[in-house]
């Protein structure tokens, strides 16, 4: 056994996987990520979140949440802490290694191959039905990223929610309509969350048994 | 002719001040086109294979690796941008430390909006490309339809948008 944990911040909904399993179920979703990272990202809340319990859905927008700090592919970042939080170091090398393995080596054929690609009618056709389908697939995503929130600005009752609303409209609108750049949003609607949500009066850290999410490591 | 060295810092590099996608080609089209190591078409093609390959869309880099310095290049490009992430064991150990302050709860709150707002406009962004029209909207509903379902398998949903795909528009 090598998935345990030294500190365990919120208890696995389900038996942790071994290390081969979690060798298998990256090396699945490197494989059947076509089409983008919202493709892993589905497969990654299908196979984590609703098949195996292993990760919470709040738990894992948490994660998601810590690699947009982080340089790089995010989704390589998330895979290195859901990796962590389900095997530990080794569950890290082999995350990393199942994601990405099998694809870098159908890049490299493909990319072999590539005379024969570049002018396909046919993947040029085929490729003109998978785009717009990611975008269906990242509504999905999105949703079930939305789940944690929704259920807990609905039990904060209806001005909460319609200022959640109006934070996740203002953030769309902010990055389509007037084009200003990712982070700066992102950013400013973390400070926003800070601003709004920060129960102020009181003082004080947060008391030992209102649980935010921790770090599994940190505690050696 | 190429430094194995160098031209693999050059890929940390891009990776390192990007943030995913495509966000690193700009500096590696400086570097690699001033160094001589590449040539213009290669990005293309590696964008173009970018996208029918697998994973994350920054894997196109990878293709980039292939096309200019062989398997070689491409092993080196893999580990250029495998090792960036890891410095999120540095941003969630930062986070350990401060998740028992009073605000941190409404800042993680304000971040996970963020995200729902961002994948909203991918969906949107995705949708106003130049090459999508009304049967690419009804591709995605579709799509979106499928995957909410739950229980079909999304090889089975990319598959049957690129068959959509084929006897549309080939």
């Amino acid at each position: 056994m090598n998935y345990s944990q030294d500190a365990q911040p919120s208890p696995l909904v389900s038996p942790p996987p071994t290390t081969l399993s979690l060798l298998r179920i990256w090396t699945l979703i490197g494989l059947q990520s076509f089409g983008g990272g919202a493709s892993t990202q589905l497969l990654i809340q299908r196979e984590f979140v609703r098949r195996r319990a292993w990760i919470g859905a709040d738990e894992l927008l948490q994660l998601w949440n810590l690699c947009l700090f982080t340089p790089g592919i995010n989704l390589i970042a998330l895979t290195i802490l859901i990796g962590r939080r389900l095997g530990g170091a080794r569950g890290i090398v082999v995350s990393v290694a199942g994601l990405m393995l099998p694809s870098a080596a159908v890049t490299c054929l493909l990319a072999a191959g590539f005379e024969v690609v570049q002018h396909s009618i046919v993947i040029h056709a085929v490729l003109r039905g998978v785009v717009p389908a990611t975008a269906g697939i990242t509504a999905v995503v999105g949703a079930n990223f939305a789940a944690p929130v929704a259920q807990r600005a609905r039990a904060d009752g209806p001005r909460i929610m319609g200022i959640c609303a109006v934070i996740i409209l203002a953030v769309t609108l902010a990055l389509t309509v007037l084009r200003l750049s990712a982070a700066a949003v992102i950013v400013g609607a973390a400070l926003l969350g800070v601003a709004i949500f920060t129960p102020w009066k009181g003082g004080g850290p947060l008391p030992p048994d209102a649980e935010p999410l921790s770090d599994k490591s940190s505690h050696p | 002719m190429i430094n194995p060295l160098l031209y693999f810092l050059l890929f940390v590099k891009a990776s390192l001040f990007s943030t995913g996608g495509l966000s690193n080609l700009p500096s590696l089209h400086q570097d690699l086109i001033g160094a001589g190591w590449a040539v213009d078409a290669q990005f293309g093609q590696s964008i173009a294979i970018g996208q029918i390959s697998p994973g994350p869309n920054g894997l196109w880099v990878i293709s980039l690796g292939y096309l200019t310095y062989g398997y070689f290049g491409a092993i080196l490009a893999l580990f250029a941008i495998a090792i960036p992430p890891f410095l999120v064991l540095g941003v969630a150990a930062v986070f350990a430390r401060i998740a028992r302050k009073r605000w941190v709860d409404g800042l993680m709150r304000g971040l996970s909006l963020a995200v729902v707002g961002v994948m909203a406009s991918v969906c949107w962004t995705i949708l106003r490309q130049p090459g999508v029209v009304w049967s690419g909207w009804l591709i995605a509903v579709g799509a979106l339809l499928l995957a909410a379902s739950r229980r079909v398998n999304l090889i089975v949903i990319l598959g049957l948008a690129g068959a959509v795909g084929y006897l549309i528009y080939r």
